[in-house]
C-alpha cells in the first residue's frame, strides 16, 4: 500500500517560512489540501512530488525520501498549477510524448486511453495553445495519468474548468482513488473538497491547522462565532434589543456612537439566528436597518479563526 | 536508457526551437548571405575573377562574423530559457528521466539548428558565385569551421538562458561587444574567441592562401580553450538544471 509521509517538514526561502514544521500521512484515496493563497499548499505538493528538498524534516513516499531519484516519477505524478503547457503541441502529441518518456510500450494507447477519460477526444489534435483553461487542465491531467501512477498530486486542479468539466474531473479523481491510488489535491475552496475528499488537511501560514473528515472541518468552520457591522436609526436601542438574543455574544458601538451613529458591531455564535431575529425585532421595536454587512466572511479570517481556536 | 525517451526529447527540443516565428526568422537569416550574393552577380562581371574574394570575405564578414552568433543566440539562450521562465520545464523532470540527458540533448538540438542556417548561408551564394577558382571545398571548409563555432556559441548561450532571464539581451550584448568588436581587435580576446575558432579552423582548411583572417588562433589554443569553453557551458546548464527548484513565488 503507497503512502506519503511527512515528518515534521519544513521549508524556507531566505527568511520566509514557506511550509513550517509539518506531519502527517496520507495512504489511498483523497486527501485535500485547503488554505488560502501563500499557505504553502504549493510547497508540500512539490516537496511530496520530489521537486523541492525540505530544509528540515523528512518527505518519503513508500518510507523513500521522495527528492533526488528520478525513478519516483514512474510511480508519482504532479499537475502543475501554472497554466503554461508546450502551445506548439497538439493535445494527443502533449500526452503521447508523456507517455514516451515513461517509456510505456504502446504510447497511441495509453493515450487514447487517457484522453478519452479527460472527455478531449474531439479537441486532441488542435494546438494546445488554442485551448480554454479548463480544457489545458483536463489535457494536464491526461498526461499525468498516462502511466497509471500510484500517486497523484494536483496543484488546484479544478482552476478554470466550468461546473460540468468539474463534476467530471471529479468523478475521474474518485474512479483513480477507488483502484487504490494517494491522490492529493489542492484548493482554497472548501466546497471544491465536497463529496471528494475522504481527508481534508487545512494548511493557514504554512502550518497544518486542522484535519480531519470534510465533514469535521465543515463544521468546525460554519460553527464559528460570526461578527456582523449594522447600522440603523437608532443604534444604542438596537444594542440593547439585540442582547436580550441569546445567539448574541456581545454587542459594540463604535467609537463615535450616538443615537444613530456609525453602527454596532454584534458578534454572534449562530449566525442563521440572528439573521432571522434582527428584522423582527427592529420592526418590534420601530428601528429602521439602515446596513447589514458581515466583517469577517473573508477566507483569510476563517482560517485564521481555525490557527487561534 | 531508451532510444524512444532520447528521440522524444530530440523530438522535443527541434519542435521547440523551430516554432513558427523563430523558424521564419532562422530562414531569414539563412536566405541573406544569397541575396548579397545575387546582387554581387548582377553587379560583377564573370570574367573580374573575383568571386573567390568575394566569398571568403562575406563567409568571414557576414556569416562567421554575425549570422553564426545571431543564430547561436536565437537557438542557445531559447533551448532553456523559455522552459524555465514559464515553467514548462517541470514537464520534463517530472519524467523518470536523468536531468543531465535533457540538458545534452537540448543542446545538441541547438548546436545542430544552428549549423543547419549555416548550411544555405553558405552553399547558397557559392552556388551563385562558383567558377574554377571556387571548388566545393571551400564551402565544405567554411562549414566545418561554422560547425566548431556552432558548438562553441551554443554551449554559451545555453548557460546563459538556464541562468537568466534576460538572455537575448545578454547574448546579443556579447556578440556585439566581444565577438564583432574587441575579438577583431585584441588579441588577447581572440583566444577566447568563437568566432576566431571558426575563421582559424576554416583557415587551416582552405590553405594559407585563403584571406580569412590574418592572424589565426593556433591549433593548441582552439583545442584546450574550446574544449573548456564546451564544458564550462553545458557543464553550467546541468548544474542548474540539476538544482532547478519549482519554487514558489511567495
Amino acid at each position: 500500500m503507497t503512502a506519503i509521509e511527512l515528518r515534521r517538514a519544513s521549508r524556507w526561502y531566505g527568511n520566509v517560512v514557506a511550509v513550517n514544521d509539518v506531519s502527517c500521512t496520507l495512504g489511498p484515496g483523497i486527501t485535500g489540501l485547503l488554505g488560502p493563497n501563500g499557505a504553502g499548499k504549493s510547497t508540500v505538493l512539490h516537496m511530496m512530488a520530489g521537486l523541492l528538498q525540505p530544509s528540515a524534516g523528512e518527505v518519503l513516499i513508500d518510507d523513500v525520501p521522495a527528492a533526488d531519484d528520478a525513478s519516483i516519477y514512474r510511480r508519482l505524478t504532479l499537475v502543475p498549477e501554472r497554466e503554461s503547457t508546450y502551445g506548439f503541441l497538439t493535445g494527443r502529441e502533449f500526452v503521447r510524448m508523456s507517455a514516451r518518456l515513461q517509456r510505456l510500450p504502446d504510447a497511441d494507447d495509453a493515450a487514447t486511453r487517457v484522453i478519452r477519460l479527460v472527455e478531449l477526444e474531439g479537441a486532441q489534435d488542435r494546438k494546445i495553445g488554442t485551448y480554454s483553461k479548463g480544457m489545458r487542465q483536463r489535457i494536464k491531467v491526461a498526461a499525468a495519468l498516462v502511466h497509471e501512477p500510484d500517486v497523484v498530486l494536483l496543484d488546484e486542479p479544478f482552476n478554470g474548468m466550468d461546473p460540468r468539466q468539474r463534476i467530471h474531473m471529479m468523478g475521474v479523481l474518485r474512479e483513480e482513488a477507488a483502484r487504490g491510488r494517494v491522490i492529493v489535491i489542492s484548493s482554497h475552496i472548501l466546497e471544491e473538497l465536497n463529496d471528494l475528499a475522504d481527508n481534508v488537511l487545512v494548511m493557514i501560514a504554512g502550518r497544518l491547522a486542522a484535519s480531519g473528515h470534510y465533514r469535521a472541518i465543515r463544521r468546525l468552520m460554519t460553527d464559528r462565532p460570526h461578527t456582523f457591522m449594522i447600522r440603523s436609526s437608532d443604534d444604542r436601542r438596537l444594542a440593547a434589543t439585540l442582547l436580550s438574543d441569546a445567539s448574541v455574544i456581545g454587542v459594540e458601538l463604535s467609537a463615535n456612537g450616538g443615537a444613530s451613529s456609525g453602527g454596532i458591531v454584534v458578534r454572534t455564535s449562530e449566525r442563521s439566528t440572528l439573521t432571522h431575529h434582527l428584522p423582527r425585532a427592529a420592526r418590534d421595536a420601530g428601528i429602521r436597518l439602515l446596513e447589514i454587512r458581515p466583517t469577517d466572511e473573508s477566507l483569510e479570517s476563517v482560517f485564521s479563526y481555525l490557527v487561534d481556536r | 536508457m531508451s532510444v524512444g525517451v532520447d528521440r522524444t526529447l530530440i523530438w522535443l527540443s527541434a519542435r521547440q526551437l523551430l516554432a513558427k516565428r523563430r523558424a521564419l526568422l532562422a530562414l531569414g537569416l539563412s536566405l541573406i548571405p544569397m541575396v548579397v550574393a545575387l546582387a554581387f552577380r548582377m553587379l560583377v562581371s564573370d570574367a573580374s575573377g573575383s568571386s573567390g574574394d568575394f566569398l571568403i570575405g562575406l563567409a568571414r564578414d557576414l556569416v562567421i562574423g554575425a549570422l553564426l552568433p545571431l543564430t547561436a543566440v536565437l537557438f542557445g539562450t531559447t533551448a532553456f530559457g523559455g522552459d524555465i521562465e514559464d515553467g514548462t520545464l517541470l514537464y520534463l523532470l517530472l519524467k523518470p528521466v536523468a536531468r543531465w540527458r535533457v540538458v545534452l540533448w537540448k543542446y545538441v538540438v541547438a548546436v545542430l539548428c544552428t549549423a543547419a542556417v549555416m548550411v544555405p548561408a553558405v552553399l547558397l551564394p557559392w552556388l551563385v558565385v562558383r567558377g574554377p577558382d571556387l571548388p566545393i571545398q571551400v564551402p565544405l571548409s567554411l562549414l566545418a569551421g561554422l560547425g566548431v563555432g556552432s558548438a562553441l556559441y551554443c554551449a554559451g548561450f545555453l548557460a546563459l538562458g538556464a541562468w537568466t532571464r534576460r538572455a537575448l539581451v545578454v547574448g546579443l550584448l556579447y556578440v556585439v561587444t566581444i565577438e564583432m568588436t574587441l575579438s577583431r581587435n585584441l588579441t588577447g580576446v581572440k583566444s577566447i574567441s568563437a568566432r576566431e575558432f571558426s575563421l582559424a579552423i576554416s583557415q587551416k582548411l582552405l590553405g594559407n592562401s585563403a584571406a580569412l583572417v590574418d592572424k589565426p588562433v593556433t591549433t593548441a589554443t582552439i583545442w584546450t580553450m574550446g574544449t573548456l569553453m564546451l564544458v564550462v557551458g553545458v557543464g553550467l546548464t546541468i548544474w542548474k538544471v540539476r538544482a532547478y527548484e519549482a519554487a514558489e513565488r511567495l
